[in-house]
């Protein structure tokens, strides 16, 4: 492999899955029912503090486990963005090389978004991936990152088309000319998510056929398809299902165009597998399949940048200035702080931004309920849902989003510490938080903390399972230590 | 103390639990397992992430159990 990421081609790998432990099966040696395996590797990473500062650590057992799947891999980044101002501060870069390594994927892909943001008291998580500013100055901070992430991966790559909710502005480029001029200024690849595109046009951004008009289709090397969902007006690129029909139709179309195309992928979270099952997760790689049969027959082009890149225009501390005026302003206004005396205020009247801050939520409370689902359960029943989601909006507007649900439960258990009059106020609750706590605490810090049960802790946790407080337990004092 | 191995990856974390521990020590574990199992980074959605809201659907709607509301309108 090259120092500038290129490499002669590999052959087409076919038709794929991102890759989720639920959907095993469907990847397990012998099975045949897909051709490619994208793994998303920091959904294997967690997030702790050591040695003075936060650091990840990946779940080697798991990543090893992946790899040694009989199915070709491909390497989806989901937390370091390409088009935003702000790196991530925490040390990543080994760990990406890490499963660049081990899974040795033909390119890596990674969103052409942001999603965090640098303030005077250091970097502020977004808590979800923003539009980035699609101006001249955005699409040279995007093909510096790009640049970047190329030379320290050493890997071709590619970046994804993203959903924006936001209305398009008449001080920003189109959709087409955004991707195309980060395509050809960073020599990357496009990962084209086409449902992306679909979503965008449906809440009233580009058409479809303009923005692949736009596109230099022979640098399509991968392609996305998923379903969504609506909310509030808007269609949602939630991966909650099978492609809708108009995005198959699509597809159909667009294959015979795309020369470059080595794979084709279906998304779908987890969470949402029980909506189709395992068996229309079936029927949808089928629907594919009958897509990647439509693609041209002929040599792939190459991969990889040219060593035509150092020549190109670099992003200037100017553009740097532009794109994080953009951004800190994007994420005020979801925050529902003011934006002072910036040009994007009048931001604040676009419905994308109470969708964007709707999401955020969701995904914030998601991850207290991933890390602390028996603190929430508790919270629910006890107190009710109207006054458990005043609790959580009043955390959320106090305290910044983290994507890692130990690090977000971490600050949600010490904001629920302060008061202890709702601690006092549901039975068991505090023993509940001291147990969950504890174990994060344990994952994140190494600190030991002993849990004081006053009944059976597996009753409690029966009757919360059940959705329901646990009522008069017989009383049994017992004292666990976690650390 | 008898120890629980929650978890099936390299341990790092340990839960003690006194010997004379009269309840269920394998629930004990796949509970602690469950937590430990859920922490990796969410980072790539453009949608709804429903883990919420379908906590809140079960609890505050369950077939069978009917839920207090707290009192309005307290500031937290």
């Amino acid at each position: 492999m090259s120092a500038s990421g290129s490499e002669p081609a590999r052959g087409a790998l076919g038709v794929g899955l991102v890759y989720w432990s639920e959907l095993a099966p469907l990847f397990a040696p012998g099975s045949a029912v897909v051709d490619v395996l994208e793994l998303e590797p920091q959904a294997l990473w967690e997030k702790g503090w050591h040695d003075g500062g936060w650091r990840y650590r990946v779940n080697e057992g798991l990543l090893e486990q992946v790899a040694g799947l009989p199915q070709a891999k491909l390497v989806h980044g989901v937390a370091q963005p390409l088009g935003g101002t702000t790196p991530d501060p925490v040390e990543h870069v080994s760990l990406l090389r890490h499963a660049v390594d081990l899974l040795d994927p033909s390119w890596i892909s990674e969103h052409l978004s942001f999603n965090r943001v640098e303030r005077p008291s250091g970097v502020e998580e977004a808590g979800f991936l923003l539009p980035p500013l699609q101006t001249a100055a955005g699409v040279r901070v995007a093909a510096d990152n790009i640049e970047g992430f190329r030379r320290a991966l050493g890997r071709p790559v590619a970046f994804e088309t993203g959903v924006s909710y936001l209305r398009r502005r008449d001080d920003e480029l189109d959709d087409a000319s955004y991707f195309r001029a980060v395509a050809e200024t960073a020599d990357c690849g496009i990962l084209l998510d086409l449902h992306n595109l679909w979503c965008n046009e449906v809440n009233g951004r580009d058409r479809v056929s303009d923005v692949l008009a736009g596109l230099p289709l022979d640098r399509v090397w991968e392609m996305h398809l998923a379903g969504g969902m609506p909310l509030s007006g808007y269609w949602l690129d939630a991966h909650s299902g099978a492609v809708p029909p108009p995005v198959i139709d699509l597809a159909a179309e667009l294959m015979p165009r795309l020369r470059g195309l080595r794979a084709l992928m279906f998304e779908i979270l987890p969470e949402h597998l029980p909506t189709i099952g395992i068996d229309g997760v079936h029927r949808q790689i089928e629907a594919l399949r009958a897509l990647w049969a439509l693609k041209p027959r002929e040599t792939l082009p190459p991969i990889g940048a040219s060593s035509s890149t150092s020549k190109r225009a670099h992003g200037r501390p100017e553009d740097v200035d532009e794109a994080r005026a953009w951004e800190n302003a994007l994420v005020d206004l979801i925050r529902g702080r003011t934006t002072g005396a910036s040009p994007y205020g009048d931001v604040a009247a676009d419905p994308g931004i109470d969708i964007l801050r709707e999401l955020v939520g969701d995904f914030r409370r998601a991850g207290l309920t991933r890390a602390l689902r028996y603190t929430m359960t508790a919270l629910l029943a006890g107190l009710g849902s109207q006054q458990t989601h005043a609790l959580l909006d009043a955390y959320i507007a106090q305290e910044d989003a983290d994507p890692y649900p130990a690090v977000e439960s971490d600050r949600f258990a010490r904001f629920l510490r302060e008061r202890p009059g709702i601690l006092d106020r549901v039975q068991y609750l505090r023993e509940t938080l001291d147990f969950e706590h504890g174990l994060l605490r344990a994952t994140l810090f190494g600190a030991t903390t002993e849990i004081e049960w006053s009944a059976d802790p597996t009753a409690i946790f029966d009757a919360l399972d059940s959705g329901h407080l646990p009522t008069a337990l017989p009383p049994m004092h017992s004292t666990m230590r976690i650390g | 103390m008898t120890e629980l191995n929650p978890q099936p990856l390299p341990p790092r974390v340990r839960v003690f639990l006194p010997r004379e521990a009269a309840y269920d020590l394998e629930k004990m574990q796949k509970i602690t397992a469950t937590v430990l199992g859920k922490l990796g980074c969410g980072g790539c959605h453009s949608g709804h992430v429903f883990d919420f809201l379908t906590l809140e659907d079960f609890v505050v709607n369950p077939d069978t159990f009917e839920v207090q509301e707290g009192f309005v309108g307290q500031r937290f």
